[in-house]
């Protein structure tokens, strides 16, 4: 079914035209009504269901109030004018490259925390590691859950728990950016190891193979282009999460932004931007050809 | 040597660079990880929050506290949901001209000089919003507008704008060509192409897209509300820098229920995408 198939509705209207209320039971009627405005169509229905969430949260708005400060347009004036041109000192560059390579340092060493816990996590939550379903079952659903549960709070959150719990430093902020990352990756690789063809792990488990060979030589090998494309794609997101760390107090890109924000040197914070959105689309160049290499 | 191993390698080399800097240059804080002193703090943290290390009666078993925390958490789901709203309809009308593939002209017609810059200027605009974080852009929108609701979501939706019109233009790229080439072949128009060959095959990705992004900025809305003073996130950060620790867990529980729920809901509407 495609969104505009008209002519199956004009059709279905048509017939349902007939005599809808002449049917005994209301219930049908009222299906009837559905039918002909189309709101049973699911995709219709979405649409009516999200447009409506939507003038509900419009409606949820505090409209009486001031919506822009009294100074607000000439702030943003001021912001857009801050960017003909940016600070573009020797000395600011320097340190914007010094706070890339700290927002850099702290996405890399996320991913690869992460990564460490994703792996045997995504291993026993895909359940493909054990024989028997006795055990595998209630292995899956428990690393599952835990999974979820790490990758429901945000890694901001995470760190501001830590930073009271643990105290601040360098490990603790990995440690906030890795557990979220590590709920999604460890998702995403049980269920690329989940969804490989059964044929060849067939013809492994039928030559002889215990079901740890199955896995090494079986699954693995055939999910492992996916897992590290997928992988890749999560640094690009691990360098914007290392950036916002700086609200907690970790040097980098987003704390360098928030403190020229303070001063209010909107030049500065062009530069930053800049910066940060030269590394990010950088990374994505870079995933994408690693996605194709893989993918060809 | 392939591409995909000489990145590995060079992934390594970033690892080994990383690490170094984190022990060599800033205080790691991996040894106080590993001595008891901060088992024995983040113990008293848990405590804390459960309400053990205080007499009084602890927030999450107080109904009223509850009722107090669930008008946070309407206002937290307002902003989501108002947040998702404006992308969507903000990307809507700009991601098919996000695609290489129409405005080179791959799907038929004549390329145009107009099109391509249209093309460089959406994509554009999609790497800038999506490369700076949601509270980034949160931190600069309280310059100009009231703290609230609506600062946050304008920050999420400028930042999932990036995002989801990426997503949904590599998704016009991969379409079939077939039905728009015939539809041109057959004399269709730019618009008419648009409307019954492109947007019927791309529409139900976007939309699928569009409430996987609403379980991220459920997630995310907290974090803006640390700035843009709205919902439950201002509260978080109120009650722990004043210690209130039961307020704070009482936060985190209705954050967790937010989270199960648009994800529940979400994963329903998403049944609806693909039909039936």
């Amino acid at each position: 079914m495609t969104w505009s198939s008209r002519n199956r509705r004009y059709g279905e209207w048509a017939t349902e035209n007939v005599a809808p209320y002449r049917h005994p039971d209301r219930n049908v009627a009222v299906g009837a009504v559905f039918r002909v405005t189309g709101l049973l169509e699911s995709r219709r229905l979405l649409t009516l269901i999200l447009f409506a969430a939507f003038a509900w949260s419009l409606s949820g708005v505090d409209w009486l109030g001031p919506m822009v400060h009294t100074g607000g347009p000439q702030a943003l004036l001021r912001f857009i004018q801050a960017l003909f041109p940016p600070e573009l000192s020797p000395a600011f560059l320097k340190l914007t490259l010094v706070a890339s390579f700290q927002t850099l340092a702290y996405s890399v060493a996320s991913i690869t925390v992460a990564v460490l816990i994703a792996v045997p996590m995504g291993l026993l939550a895909s359940g493909a590691a054990t024989r028997s379903w006795t055990t595998g079952l209630p292995v899956a659903v428990v690393s599952r859950f835990l999974l979820g549960a790490i990758r429901s709070v945000h890694e901001l959150v995470w760190a501001v728990l830590f930073v009271y719990a643990l105290g601040l430093s360098s490990a603790t902020a990995v440690l906030a950016l890795a557990l979220p990352y590590a709920g999604i990756l460890g998702r995403i690789y049980a269920d690329l190891l989940n969804d490989v063809p059964e044929e060849p792990l067939r013809a492994l488990r039928s030559s002889g193979a215990s079901p740890f060979q199955v896995f090494l030589f079986g699954r693995l090998p055939m999910a492992f282009p996916d897992m590290l494309s997928y992988s890749f794609y999560r640094f690009e997101c691990a360098i914007r999460s290392a950036a916002i760390l700086g609200f907690v107090g970790i040097p980098g890109l987003g704390y360098e932004i928030q403190l020229s924000l303070h001063d209010i040197l909107f030049d500065q914070v062009w530069t930053l931007l800049m910066a940060m959105v030269v590394m990010v689309v950088a990374v994505d160049l870079w995933s994408t050809r690693v996605r194709r290499s893989l993918v060809s | 040597m392939s591409f995909a191993r000489w990145s590995m390698y060079g992934f390594f080399g970033l690892v080994v660079l990383s690490w170094g800097y984190i022990f060599g240059w800033t205080d790691s804080g991996v040894g106080d990880l590993l001595s008891g002193d901060s088992w024995s703090n983040s113990g008293r943290f848990l405590r804390q929050l459960s309400g053990q290390e205080s007499k009084a009666v602890p927030a999450f078993a107080r109904a009223d506290r509850w009722l107090e925390t669930a008008r946070l958490a309407y206002d937290t789901l307002v902003m989501s949901v108002l947040a998702i709203g404006l992308t969507g309809l903000a990307t809507f009308p700009t991601f098919v001209f996000g695609a290489r593939n129409v405005s080179s002209g791959e799907l038929g017609g004549a390329p145009s000089k107009s099109g391509i810059v249209l093309f460089y200027t959406v994509r554009l605009t999609f790497a800038v919003t999506r490369a700076v974080p949601e509270l980034v852009w949160a931190m600069v929108i309280v310059f100009f507008l009231s703290p609230g609701v609506v600062p946050g979501a304008v920050a999420l939706a400028l930042h999932n704008y990036g995002v989801l019109g990426k997503l949904s233009s590599e998704v016009v790229e991969n379409l079939d060509p077939g039905p728009a080439r015939a539809l041109r072949a057959s004399g269709a128009g730019s618009l008419q192409m648009l409307l019954y060959a492109v947007l019927p095959q791309a529409l139900p990705s976007f939309l699928t897209y569009l409430l996987y992004r609403w379980e991220v900025i459920i997630r995310t809305t907290v974090v803006v509300g640390f700035v843009a003073a709205g919902g439950l996130g201002r509260e978080f950060r109120l009650s722990i820098s004043l210690f209130h620790y039961t307020d704070v867990a009482l936060i985190i529980a209705w954050y967790l229920i937010l989270v199960v729920a648009v994800d529940l809901a979400s994963a329903g509407l998403r049944r609806l995408v693909s039909g039936e």
